[in-house]
């Protein structure tokens, strides 16, 4: 067992891992509860806007330039999908919306895969002007891009309970995520609704795509299926509560990272979303109730 | 009466085309379309226990991929450990991958929809993480049966009686049918008339008196007995296995690949894993990147998800026909019977199709 001082470092590290993973957790949990998609092309819109601030930035745009284009591209496609396939799936399962997003995720990761070729390159990466300076607890080091990581996931899950809760948009995307049919007799313009929830969630998920460039790699692949991760939080959440969604997104964070300087469990690190989630599953599902209604266990 | 006819004919064809398959491709394609001819018999068997999951019971997995990974691990282990003939073992990679897949399923079967959608992710990343450490079997002792030396490694073997690459790809497409005809005598049977029940309502087949939880777990057991003995075929296919031959995001693609071509007919089997193994090899052969197969997958699964459920299978037949309707109306003008003649066959294949994918 290895001392304290070993995971020391992990909590920092872990606690921006699960500040990232609770942002995009909560833009999943906001985008499902308002239209009943489960996207899960979240991680290729931000990693495609990450590339092209990377490029972006390589060919000497200032650095701020290219984060907005960033978040603006991930919005951009986002909403693009949300409004094209959005009202043409509405009536469908759940479950065929949530396969509808991997269609854009694969034309998404193939077009990355092809304008910024893998093979043979060398490892881009992005790095923010945070990343050099920052500051030190005890032995720790302490880099503001984590410091950032971790708050935007606290602050982007207290503000946006808040919008939910107080505004008349947040109260609208609460009614419909009770009852789309009841909420349209009630007045409420559904379809603009709709396409604020989907406009959030790409604005999250660009920034999300931009930290986790940074936190993580900036390669296709890997961000693209890092949303596999996100979902466990999501998962352990029910898809349902944002403040579930973010301590499990914390959690999530800390236990992987704790896990680095256990050197039996190290290679088995990578699992902890998995397991997390698949139990967290197995769990609350113990008391199933069978109905007709289209609201899913 | 045309229909029956159909029927009647469909063996033959079916004869013909596995004859051509066995026979006629390996004369007549090089070595290295053989091998990814072979790969596509490998995928056609996942695909068609996808098909079983997905079409008939209605359940989506998203990690078949991972279940492929596991055959082919147990395989790879037991032909490094013993001298069983290749059959054999196709059996018993099949046996425990199925244990496996109950085991894992058994609590699962609780969850319906996306929520079972998911848990399959996440328990196939779970399992890609443990094989990723554990290691492919490379001829070293212990259970893994991996030689961390990684030198002078024996290749896995393959049945004496095909230890040719045109031969192992007979033998292949010959275990891909017997795979198929299992789903089949499945589909035709009683389970296959209470899936197709659980697939439309499962509270309605409960109180039908079917036990929705035995032939749930039926599908299950099924789909990872056929992806297992898959994954003995592919050990010997490719000599050499590796984790990062099985990532994660495979069975995601793969799900995407076989909802094209169809998950409601054994076609779409087939044609799901010519689209997802050698169109690919096709492609590389010509030096077209295979990014833009991945592009073409992501286009297809919105399309087939928007206006086709049935997938490629089942459209492209109906639109030739559509096709062979138009050039007959404009070849022979003044008939205007024809158009109407038409109308029911379309309205027929709408309502046929209209299943959730």
């Amino acid at each position: 067992m290895p001392a304290w001082s070993d995971f020391e470092p992990f909590i920092v590290s872990g606690l921006a891992l699960g500040g990232v993973y609770a942002l995009s957790g909560v833009g999943l949990v906001v985008l499902y509860r308002a239209t009943g998609v489960l996207y899960l092309a979240f991680g290729a819109v931000g990693a495609m806007g990450a590339l092209i601030a990377w490029s972006l930035t390589q060919a000497g745009t200032p650095g701020w330039v290219s984060w907005l284009v960033c978040v603006a591209f991930a919005a951009a496609v986002t909403l693009a999908y949300g409004t094209v396939f959005g009202p043409a799936l509405a009536g469908r399962d759940p479950l065929v919306k949530a396969v509808a997003t991997i269609g854009l995720t694969l034309v998404l990761y193939g077009a990355m895969d092809l304008l910024w070729t893998t093979s043979g390159g060398e490892a881009r990466s992005l790095t923010l002007p945070t990343d050099n300076s920052g500051f030190s607890v005890g032995q720790i080091l302490v880099n503001w891009t984590q410091v950032i990581a971790l708050a935007a996931g606290v602050v982007i899950t207290v503000a946006t309970g808040a919008f939910l809760r107080y505004t008349k948009l947040g109260t609208a995307m609460r009614a419909m995520a009770n009852d789309r049919v009841i909420t349209a007799t009630l007045g409420v313009p559904v379809r603009r609704v709709e396409a604020a929830a989907w406009l959030g969630c790409g604005v999250l998920a660009g920034i999300a795509g931009l930290l986790l460039a940074d936190l993580v790699a900036l390669d296709a692949t890997t961000l693209t299926f890092l949303v596999i991760s996100s979902l466990a939080a999501v998962l352990i959440a029910r898809l349902r509560s944002i403040a579930l969604a973010f301590a499990a997104a914390i959690a999530i964070g800390l236990i992987h990272d704790l896990l680095t300087p256990i050197t039996s469990l190290t290679n088995y690190r990578d699992m902890t979303p998995f397991v997390l989630a698949a139990i967290a599953l197995l769990v609350l599902s113990r008391r199933r109730v069978m109905t007709q209604s289209r609201e899913e266990a | 009466m045309r229909r029956r006819v159909a029927v009647a004919r469909r063996p033959a064809i079916i004869a013909v085309l596995l004859l051509f398959a066995l026979f006629g491709l390996p004369a007549l394609l090089s070595l290295y379309y053989i091998d990814a001819l072979t790969q596509v018999a490998v995928y056609s068997m996942v695909a068609a226990a996808l098909g079983v999951l997905a079409g008939r019971v209605g359940l989506i997995s998203l990690g078949q991929v991972a279940v492929l990974a596991v055959g082919a691990w147990v395989a790879a282990r037991l032909l490094f450990a013993t001298t069983q003939p290749y059959p054999v073992i196709l059996v018993e990679a099949g046996l425990i991958t199925m244990v496996a897949g109950m085991l894992i399923g058994l609590p699962a079967l609780r969850l319906r929809g996306l929520y079972l959608a998911l848990i399959t992710l996440m328990l196939a990343g779970a399992i890609t993480v443990i094989l990723a450490s554990l290691n492919f079997p490379n001829g070293g002792h212990g259970f893994s049966g991996y030689n961390g030396a990684l030198v002078n490694i024996p290749p896995i073997r393959r049945p004496s009686i095909a230890s040719g690459d045109p031969a192992y790809y007979r033998y292949s497409v010959i275990i891909a049918a017997i795979m198929f005809l299992l789903v089949l005598a499945h589909i035709r049977t009683r389970p296959g008339r209470a899936w197709a029940a659980i697939r439309q309502s499962e509270p309605a087949a409960l109180a039908a008196g079917i036990n929705t939880t035995l032939y749930k777990l039926w599908a299950l057991a099924l789909a990872s007995f056929i992806t297992g003995v898959a994954g003995g075929v592919l050990a010997g296919a490719v000599h050499y296995l590796y984790s990062i031959d099985f990532p994660t995001q495979n069975s995601i693609i793969l799900l995407a690949v076989v909802l094209m071509g169809g998950v409601y007919s054994l076609w779409g089997a087939v044609v799901a894993a010519v689209l997802y193994q050698f169109l690919p090899a096709l492609l590389q052969n010509w030096g077209v990147s295979a990014d833009w197969l991945t592009i073409l997958f992501g286009i297809g699964v919105l399309q087939v998800l928007t206006t086709a459920p049935a997938g490629l299978a089942d459209q492209v037949p109906k639109d030739l026909a559509k096709l062979g309707r138009l050039l007959l109306r404009l070849t022979r003008r003044p008939q205007p019977a024809e158009p109407a003649a038409a109308v029911p066959t379309e309205t027929s294949g709408v309502s046929g199709g209209g299943g959730a994918a």
